[in-house]
């Protein structure tokens, strides 16, 4: 079977994934105590208003019904609209994911910079006071959750340094970077960069911790390969063959962590989020769920299991581009 | 090197001159701990959406500092003689932002609407004492009223007048228009919300170009935003640890007023043993109240003695507090025959309510009163309440208690709306209605409420924990601005305040 097949076997599971994900969404939001309209209506709600906009929403209907008229429309893109505002969710996704996307990218664009490197300078300098440190520093990166190194952060450099910003998000960078290519103003670029500045270290910190731990690990074993040690013997540069030789075939389960790292990284920055008061889609969730706007809720979850999967699909892809040698069967 | 390090300095000088750019103008930057839900003032009643729209639209009237009406679209009203009606002049040259001028046809618009049942308004039962609101011509509006609820002018002061011609629109709540001293210019949930000022407004051009929202729920973020000098002014509880410092910091106002809510131990009267008062005014015995305000609320807010604060002309001394006793707690459920008693008390995850608790646990604990706490996420914890009596105990707040109909009707009538503990007592009810229909602030109404008050602390269906307290904190720069007690018209005032260098 060629990549073709491959990638078309990968997608019919991929729909069912999403098919469990929806039903399971569906079902923590309909099934957890709180009434959306009782949230809208107030402490004070006449009965017979909350009976009318309850029909009005169809949450009277059996769940079943529900459920099948929320997906029927799903699959044409249309997630519903906000109880709260009115705004279609699809709206509110697409306002909030690229702010979520591009606090992944750059903690993981972080994490990889200095975990790699981080890594392959352990593993060559083993059992020495570097490769200690580095170990030393991956162990607390692991260890420390987000948001308390998000605060460690804002307590100790925002409060210091004035042109570091203590929360918000600055102009978008896929925009700000056109501005700077197209108009030559890198003001907002700058604005931008300084604004990912904290959060992404926060969010990103773990995953370079992890990251820096698999590439030593990876890359010892391989260091320890007959090929190694055929190339040294043929004189190879020790540095050519570490990163040339070695590196190439050690990085593929740290390929793997990355990918998956990713889909964390936009589930699991909600809390960093609400320290950083960064407008994505994990707050945009966690306000839904308090106010029960159960399109929202569902709807961005939904969104964010595609966004999940897809990645993951390319990653699995992106294992044949790093290593020929493997086929997709 | 050079060549690698120009587009460097390029980068950092652009960066540079687009900060000073933006600080041409004045912008005030206010730091909130939640975002809006909505600004549609008739469909919405949270504070934090009230607290926007007060900078963009109007009431009639409002509640200044002390509580006194202040004049807004309004400049002056006259209650008929039977109490049956109440006539407004409106203010004239008002106009909206959108260039049309406001008239009666608008007053009577916003309220027709909140009227129709057809409609979703939000706390519908505020106004359905107005039978019928009559235009007498583009500057006097009459509204007919059943007489049953004098403060009915305070609910009036809650709500803001829609644009008749623009109420309709379905992006109303996202993009609202009004007569108020800043325009409404954009808003991107959860990271923003711009206004500009409006050179026209009646009551003087704002003293600073642009207002913007920023919700910042983290209250250690939003504290380091405001030392840091990127937001102006800081809403939300503040961090109370860090109080003192703050108080302590030249370059922070720090303003402290008395609230209007107050937090409190709730009792299931139809429970078994709760239903007898001696057992609730044991528990109400039991709670440490100054070693709670001191080390829980950190001094923020005062010992709690019932629904009305100290501060009130309404407030009945004489009416009984239950401080923290012990001794008579025993003897009291002595009195009343339980020997063993063992109860839930469900409450939400706000900080400190947990922890008060737990404190009252361990009190009961020591004379043999068994309590199981349970925290609830807010929203499931109301849908107790709302939808089923399975509760002992419950602890919560109550706020924007700007009189004392509103303080203890819904609450402790039994047929209040938000009257969760299933208690009733007829001359409880009586007084309740009677004040209802009393002049407000006359010397029967006084009477009448703080009979109210001791007939409710004998019967103890509320132990009262503390009573809240505003603090406001901002930027020494800020100048004008005011902390409120009723946290709903905290930026009210907004086109006084300034930013001096």
């Amino acid at each position: 079977m060629g990549i073709t097949g491959y990638v078309l076997k990968r997608l019919i599971s991929l729909a069912i994934t999403l098919l469990g994900v929806s039903v399971i969404v569906f079902l923590l939001v309909h099934l957890s105590p709180g009434d959306p309209i009782r949230i809208m209506l107030g402490e004070q709600a006449r009965p017979e208003d909350v009976q009318r906009l309850t029909e009005l929403y169809g949450f009277d209907e059996p769940l079943p019904v529900q459920y099948v008229r929320w997906m029927a429309a799903a699959v044409q893109g249309d997630l519903g609209d906000s109880i709260r505002s009115g705004t279609p969710v699809i709206e509110l996704v697409a306002q909030r994911l690229p702010a979520t996307i591009e606090l992944a990218v750059v903690a993981l664009i972080l994490a990889v910079v200095i975990g790699i490197p981080l890594g392959v300078l352990a593993a060559v300098t083993r059992n020495s006071p570097i490769d200690l440190a580095s170990m030393g520093l991956a162990l607390v990166g692991v260890a420390a959750p987000n948001f308390w190194i998000g605060l460690i952060l804002l307590s100790t450099v925002a409060s210091n340094v004035g042109w570091i910003p203590a929360f918000g998000r600055g102009p978008g960078v896929v925009e700000a970077f056109g501005a700077g290519l197209t108009e030559f103003r890198w003001g907002p670029l700058l604005d931008a960069g300084r604004h990912l500045l904290l959060p992404s270290l926060a969010i990103g910190t773990s995953i370079m911790a992890i990251i820096t731990r698999m590439t030593r690990s990876s890359l010892l074993e391989v260091l320890g390969l007959d090929y190694v040690r055929t190339a040294r013997a043929k004189g190879v540069r020790r540095a050519v063959v570490t990163v040339r030789h070695a590196l190439r075939n050690a990085i593929l389960p740290v390929v793997t962590v990355v990918g998956l790292q990713f889909g964390f990284l936009l589930g699991g920055a909600i809390v960093t989020e609400t320290v950083f008061a960064w407008p994505g889609i994990g707050r945009l969730i966690v306000d839904s769920i308090a106010q029960r706007d159960f399109p929202v809720v569902q709807g961005s979850i939904l969104m964010l299991a595609v966004v999940f999967v897809f990645v993951n699909l390319l990653v699995d892809l992106s294992y044949g581009l790093i290593n020929p040698r493997i086929r997709y069967d | 090197m050079t060549k690698f390090l120009a587009p460097l300095y390029a980068l950092l000088l652009a960066g540079l001159l687009a900060l000073g750019s933006a600080q041409a103008q004045s912008t005030l930057t206010i730091g909130t701990v939640a975002e809006a839900s909505d600004l549609d003032p008739r469909i919405t009643y949270d504070v934090y959406s009230y607290q926007r729209m007060y900078a963009i639209m109007e009431p009639l009237l409002i509640f200044d500092t002390d509580l006194s009406y202040q004049p807004r679209l309004a400049t002056s009203w006259e209650f008929a003689e039977d109490g049956r009606s109440i006539t407004f002049q409106l203010r004239e040259g008002v106009e909206f932002h959108h260039g049309r001028p406001f008239t009666a046809e608008d007053v009577k618009y916003t309220f027709d609407w909140m009227l129709n049942p057809d409609n979703p308004a939000a706390n519908p039962a505020l106004y359905e004492d107005i039978t019928n609101v009559e235009i007498l011509d583009d500057t006097t509006v009459r509204f007919d009223l059943t007489g049953d609820n004098a403060f009915i002018l305070n609910s009036i002061a809650r709500l803001h007048i829609v644009p008749a011609d623009l109420g309709e629109n379905e992006d109303f709540g996202s993009a609202p228009v009004g007569t108020g001293p800043f325009v409404f210019e954009s808003w991107a949930r959860d990271d923003r919300m711009v206004l500009t000022a409006n050179p026209d407004y009646w009551g003087g051009a704002p003293k600073v170009d642009r207002v913007e929202f920023r919700p910042i729920i983290e209250d250690t973020t939003r504290l380091i935003a405001l030392e840091s000098g990127e937001i102006d002014l800081y809403y939300g509880q503040p961090v109370r640890s860090e109080l003192d410092n703050l108080e302590a910091n030249d370059a922070i106002d720090v303003q402290r007023v008395d609230g209007l809510g107050h937090q409190y131990v709730a009792f299931n009267t139809e429970h078994p043993e709760l239903g007898d008062a001696r057992v609730r005014q044991a528990i109400s015995h039991l709670i440490p109240r100054e070693g709670i305000v001191e080390r829980i609320l950190e001094g923020v807010g005062s010992v709690g003695t019932g629904p009305i604060a100290p501060s009130s002309v309404y407030f009945e001394p004489e009416a009984e507090t239950y401080p923290y006793d012990p001794e008579r707690a025993a003897e009291l459920l002595e009195e009343a025959g339980v020997d063993q008693l063992s109860v839930r008390l469900h409450t939400n995850e706000n900080p400190v309510r947990p922890l008060m608790a737990e404190i009252l646990q361990f009190e009961a604990q020591q004379i043999g009163v068994e309590i199981e706490i349970i925290v609830e996420e807010f929203g499931a914890f109301i849908d107790r309440l709302l939808d089923s009596t399975d509760y002992d105990l419950f602890l919560i707040g109550w706020s924007g208690n700007v009189d004392p109909n509103y303080a203890m009707y819904e609450l402790f009538h039994s047929t209040g709306g938000s009257n969760f503990t299933a208690y009733g007592n007829p001359e409880l009810d009586a007084l309740l209605d009677e004040g209802r229909r009393l002049p407000p602030g006359s010397e029967e109404s006084i009477a009448t409420y703080k009979e109210a008050q001791r007939v409710l602390m004998d019967d103890a269906p509320f132990a009262f924990i503390n009573h809240s307290e505003e603090v406001a904190l901002s930027r020494a720069s800020v100048e004008g601005w005011e902390a409120h007690p009723y946290s709903s018209a905290t930026f009210a005032n907004l086109h006084l305040v300034e930013i001096t260098d």
